[in-house]
This record gives structure tokens, C-alpha cells and sequence, in this order.
């Protein structure tokens, strides 16, 4: 199995992109080895989505850096642990440093981020930028699937 | 004289919080716990249905959701005087305690010891053993208990379908019935956990360590090879060479609400536990039986609508009121039993319950930061225990009910009160319905008990006071304050969440 967990918290502004994808994705015919996960802000509890499968995309917001709205595929070993935390102190930066600090092989692992604008707690939804890097995110994503699919 | 005021936040804490402490030639003469973000689930609560908490109070925490649905629905049946099957009350018990082990082992090895890494500490003659075992990501007992600490959480997912935030509780019962898969299932995992913890926590197995039953024995036991090369003697040697056995003491007076409803018994008036209920005196050094009606919460120095004085949580609010610029300092309340600062957790639980160790150790050393983490270990061994009971009594009773139906006009027009220990201690809910909707709805966490701050007499909470007499010996790194406030286990709430680049980001209000 193949699976695209989405991160984020959609009552956090850009932080709900991660959610926003997810949406966009489940009512979508996706090839039937992926399966996709809405992680919501949890950290360390994902750990077992990593497990018994081979390939892990992974979609999430990144914090704002000036550029609101524009894509990256981060490496994993970039993601620095959040000095910020969430979930016990357990966020994604968190989770892949466990991830990696564990026996046995990991599952490929991709990240697709996209930039927030700003940082706004408890105001729900997405900017402009970000909701509109939604649909190349999605079209992005189903390629990487099909590529799975083939190989 | 020099006086500072230091502010340190603690990263490896869920949620926001700042200690504040003020310093006097390197001493801690003053101390604000500060909760820095609203939660409002009391107010989310008033006007919805009921049966609502059973799905929305799980969210309160990340960590402790059982506890928190198991608190709902003790509520609720309390409320409509309904009886719950034994097998019902033993599923709950099982997966309150999977979450418990959970949660006394990450905060044991994943929270805790990483500290014991701090470069201040490396000329320490156990510094290379430190890194080995406690070194986060690359010591053993970090990166195992991220592999157990998950494995220990499918019990909760046998039965409740997910972990965390599930709702698999309903009043009258539990929603999925034992069977034999399950149980095989979960003894599988108890029994890879179980040999975990003797091989490297204990050193030894857990019957020879809950025998013992003298702070002179635990000591010789610990000099023995085996215990002295477990992570609890590695620890055990450190943080007491740090003093830690005589730092961080706080209120003497401590709180249990009884751990695990008694299965065969439980019912109304909802009272027998497992593990008993009750109040301990630090002053007098007497124990006397929990009245739940003697609680109380005080916002004199909160940010919620002012009060005078106390309020039973039955006629408590929550009413935020942010007051910057005052004396008010934070977005917890400060929880009271009748007018005593009270402290709650492990080493209140098996204090309370009659641990004739843990009884010994605090009657010759008194309250510390490390016999409230030594507490926290030795209760994984408890739970261990009885979560196999639980799963011995679920497969002698594999026919009974798992849920008793009543009629929709049971569900009157009341009030109930649910009480348990969750991890970190005695967690409350109280509800009152009126027209079959919530009119009210209190909860009073473990924290709110342990990290409350002055109430309306002027009297610091318990960690506040656990800090005051303490040295710093660098205020820009004040790692010792980090070392107390984290043997209380500390939780808060959860924050926004992101991908960080490097930039340090918080939302305080």
C-alpha cells in the first residue's frame, strides 16, 4: 500500500491546506493501492501511517516566508523539529525525526508544502495564494500517484 | 541583591505555557504558571444535546481522550441513575489504562529524560550513559519507547476504532463486545510491553518490583545489577545526584479520584474503585475520604469573568475575560479542595491508595520532583497488572453484555458528575441538564489541579510553590526550573500546527 497523509488545521487559516487537498482528493477516483489520510495537527500518533507500506506523500502547510501560496517539495531531513509544539510536543518535524531514528526500512517518503501567507489562529480559511495553489497541488499529486501506480 | 525575572518557555510540554519566575541572587522567590490560550470547551458544551460530550470533550486533550470520555459518560450515567454491565466498565478500564502506560511512558522517556542530555551536564560522571540510554532520537530508551508507545495505544484501537480522540463509550455501556481475537490481540501486546518494561526500565520483573515495600529495600534493590543498569536506576541514580529526591516538594496535600471503577460493583451510587479515592492532609498527615462536594474553582487571578471566592463546579462558569494588565495572569482556574492547594498524579494515586513504597519514600523524604516521576514508573507496573486482570475477566465472561439499553425517558432533566484518574491525575466532569439540554458543563483537568495559579486567598498553585526556594544557576538557561515543572507531567492544551523553517513562533494572546 501507498499513502497521502494530509496534515494541517482548518480552523488556522493556511494551516488548513493540508485538509483542503484531502477534500479535494477524496471524492476523486485515485488509484486503489493509494490510500489518504486526514492527520489533522496530530504528530507522533501518525507514526503507524508509515508503517506497512512502501511509498508516503505527505502534504502540509509551511510557515509564511514571504512567498504566500508557492509550492515546495521539501527533503525530510530539511523539516526541523518544531521548537513550537503541538500534540505534546510532537509535531511533523518531530514525527520524521522518529520516523528516521527507528529500525527497519522506512517507506519512501515525498513532502509537498505550500507557503502560508500569515499566521492567523482561529480564523477559518484559506488566503487567495493558498487556496489557489490547491488545484496544481492536486494535479501534482495525482501524477506522483500514477507514477507509483506504474512503478 | 539582584532580582530577575525570567520567562522560559517549555518546548516538550503539549500545548502553551510559560513560567514565569522571579529570582533573587539565583534563588526562586516567585513563581506565575501562565496557560496562555482559551479552550472554551464548557462553553461549546451549553445548549447541545447531552450524549454532544461523548464526542466533543475527547478533543480536550491529544494525550488523555479516554480519560475524558470515560469522565462524559460517568457524567451521564450518574445523571439518569444507569446501571453499566461489568464487561462494559472492564473495556473502559482496560483501554483508561493503555492510555495511561501510554502517557507515564513518553513522559517518562520522551519529555523527562531528554533533559538529562543538557551539555551543562556532560563532566557528570554518568553523562555517557545518560546519552546512550536518554539521548533523543538516538538513545535506546527514546527511540523504543516511540515503537511501544504506539504499540501499548491498539488496545484503545481494538476497541474504540482509533486512538486518540475516539468516542466508543456510550452511557450503559461500550459500543463493540469482547471476543476472543480481541483479548488474544491485546495479551499479545501487553506481553511484548510487559517484558519491555522488566528488561529495560526495572531490571527485574514486575512482581519482585511491586513487592517491594521499604524505601531501605528499594535502595538495596537498586544497587543490584539489573535494576542498576535499568533506565529507572539510571535515572534514579541522576536525578537524585541533582538533589531532585529533595527539590520541587509543592503542596503536601494531595487528591485521587480512585483509579478504575470497580467492574462487578460499579453502579449507583457510583463510589467502589479499584484502587480507592481520597484526600490526603499534608498538615495533619491524615487520610480521609473524597468528598466531590468540597471542590471548587477560583478565577481571582484568571482571565474569566470575576467571581467571589470559589464555586462548586456545579454552579461554576467559564466566562473568558481577558483582563491584560492586571493581576490576573492566565487561562486556568485555580481548582480547590474546600481552601487547600492540592497536587494530583501517579505519586498521589498510589500514595492514596495504600503503596506501602511510595508511602515509606514520602514519609521519609517527603513530596519531590523524583518521587513524583519514580511514582509514574512504578504505576506503569500497576497498570500492567491490571490491565491483564481486566483482559483475564473480559475472557471468563465472554457472554455477558457489553451495553445495557434504557428507554429515551431515562435520559431526565439532572446533574452527574463523572470522576477518574486520568494519567496525570484526578479529572473531573459535572453536568447539569435542564430542558434535556447541557445548562452546565465543568471540567477540571489534572493540570488545572497542578498548575493552577493563586487563588482568592493569595495562595500559589502547586507547581508555582514546588518552585519557590529553588537555585538557578544560569538564568538564561534555567534548565532546573525545566527538570520540576516537568516531573509534574505537564499539559496544557495544543496549539497551531506547521512546518517550521527555523523561526520560532508563538501565540500567546
Amino acid at each position: 500500500m501507498r499513502h497521502l497523509i494530509c496534515f494541517g488545521n482548518e480552523l488556522h487559516g493556511d494551516d488548513g491546506f493540508g485538509p483542503a487537498v484531502f477534500r479535494r482528493l477524496a471524492v476523486m477516483d485515485i488509484p486503489k493501492e493509494w490510500r489518504l489520510f486526514d492527520a489533522g495537527n496530530r504528530g507522533l500518533d501518525t507514526l503507524a501511517l508509515f508503517e506497512a507500506c512502501e511509498e508516503v506523500i505527505l502534504v502540509d502547510a509551511a510557515a509564511p516566508a514571504g512567498h504566500p501560496g508557492r509550492l515546495s517539495q521539501p527533503l525530510p531531513e530539511v523539516i526541523k523539529e518544531e521548537s513550537a509544539l503541538p500534540g505534546h510536543g510532537a509535531g511533523v518535524g518531530y514525527l520524521l525525526k522518529a520516523l528516521n531514528s527507528l529500525n527497519g526500512q522506512p517507506p519512501l517518503l515525498r513532502i509537498i508544502t505550500a507557503e502560508m501567507s500569515s499566521l492567523t489562529p482561529f480564523q477559518p480559511e484559506l488566503s487567495a495564494p493558498v487556496a489557489e495553489a490547491i488545484d496544481e497541488t492536486v494535479a501534482l499529486l495525482c501524477d506522483w500517484m500514477a507514477e507509483g501506480k506504474d512503478g | 541583591m539582584t532580582r530577575l525575572e525570567v520567562n522560559l518557555e517549555l518546548n516538550r510540554v503539549e500545548g502553551d505555557l510559560t513560567i514565569g519566575v522571579t529570582l533573587e541572587d539565583g534563588v526562586v522567590v516567585d513563581a506565575r504558571t501562565v496557560g496562555s490560550l482559551y479552550r472554551g470547551f464548557e462553553q461549546i458544551l451549553m445548549g447541545r444535546s447531552p450524549r454532544d460530550a461523548m464526542v466533543i470533550t475527547p478533543r480536550v486533550c491529544g494525550i488523555c481522550g479516554t480519560a475524558h470520555l470515560y469522565s462524559a459518560v460517568l457524567a451521564l450515567e450518574q445523571a439518569w441513575n444507569l446501571p453499566v454491565p461489568p464487561n462494559a466498565t472492564r473495556i473502559r478500564n482496560l483501554c483508561l489504562m493503555a492510555e495511561g502506560i501510554q502517557n507515564d511512558l513518553r513522559q517518562s522517556f520522551l519529555f523527562f529524560t531528554p533533559d538529562f542530555c543538557h551539555t551543562r551536564y556532560r563532566d557528570h560522571p554518568l553523562y555517557d550513559k545518560l546519552m546512550a540510554d536518554f539521548e533523543p532520537f538516538k538513545g535506546v530508551m527514546h527511540r523504543e519507547t516511540l515503537l511501544m508507545t504506539r504499540r501499548v495505544l491498539e488496545i484503545v484501537a481494538h476497541f474504540g476504532g482509533q486512538w486518540p480522540h475516539s468516542s466508543y463509550m456510550l452511557p450503559g455501556g461500550v459500543v463493540t463486545p469482547p471476543d476472543a481475537r480481541k483479548i488474544l490481540a491485546c495479551r499479545s501486546v501487553l506481553d511484548e510491553i510487559g517484558a519491555w518494561y522488566e528488561k529495560r526500565i526495572i531490571g527485574a520483573s514486575v512482581d519482585e518490583w511491586l513487592a517491594l515495600d521499604s524505601a531501605k529495600d528499594l535502595f538495596t534493590w537498586l544497587e543490584k545489577p539489573g535494576p542498576a543498569d535499568s533506565a529507572l536506576g539510571l535515572m534514579s541514580q541522576f536525578t537524585r545526584s541533582l538533589d531532585m529526591h529533595r527539590l520541587g516538594a509543592g503542596t503536601p496535600h494531595m487528591i485521587s479520584f480512585g483509579a478504575w471503577c470497580d467492574p462487578v460493583s460499579w453502579g449507583p451510587p457510583y463510589n467502589t474503585h479499584l484502587s480507592p479515592s481520597g484526600f490526603y492532609d499534608g498538615d495533619t498527615r491524615q487520610l480521609s475520604s473524597l468528598d466531590q462536594g468540597l471542590i471548587n474553582e477560583h478565577v481571582r487571578h484568571s482571565w474569566f469573568r470575576p467571581y467571589t471566592g470559589g464555586l462548586h463546579p456545579f454552579e461554576g462558569e467559564t466566562v473568558p475575560d481577558y483582563q491584560p494588565g492586571t493581576d490576573r495572569y492566565t487561562w486556568a482556574k485555580a481548582p480547590r479542595y474546600g481552601d487547600k492547594v492540592v497536587q494530583t498524579g501517579p505519586l498521589a494515586e498510589l500514595f492514596i491508595s495504600g503503596d506501602t513504597l511510595i508511602r515509606d519514600l514520602h514519609d521519609s523524604e517527603g513530596s519531590s520532583a523524583w518521587l513524583r516521576q519514580f511514582a509514574r514508573v512504578r504505576r506503569t507496573a500497576v497498570e500492567l497488572v491490571r490491565a491483564r486482570e481486566m483482559l483475564d475477566e473480559l475472557a471468563a465472561n465472554l457472554g455477558e453484555p457489553h451495553y445495557i439499553s434504557s428507554s429515551p425517558d431515562a435520559e431526565v432533566d439532572g446533574q452527574g458528575c463523572g470522576l477518574v484518574m486520568a494519567a496525570r491525575g484526578a479529572l473531573g466532569h459535572w453536568v447539569k441538564i435542564k430542558d434535556g439540554v447541557v445548562e452546565k458543563y465543568q471540567i477540571v483537568t489534572p493540570t488545572a489541579w497542578n498548575a493552577s495559579p493563586r487563588d482568592s486567598n493569595g495562595e500559589l498553585g502547586h507547581w508555582e510553590r514546588s518552585l519557590i526556594g529553588l537555585r538557578v544557576q544560569d538564568p538564561d538557561d534555567p534548565i532546573e526550573v525545566g527538570h520540576l515543572i516537568r516531573s509534574h507531567d505537564p499539559c496544557l492544551v495544543c496549539t497551531v500546527h506547521f512546518l517550521e523553517t527555523g523561526k520560532r513562533v508563538r501565540f500567546a494572546p
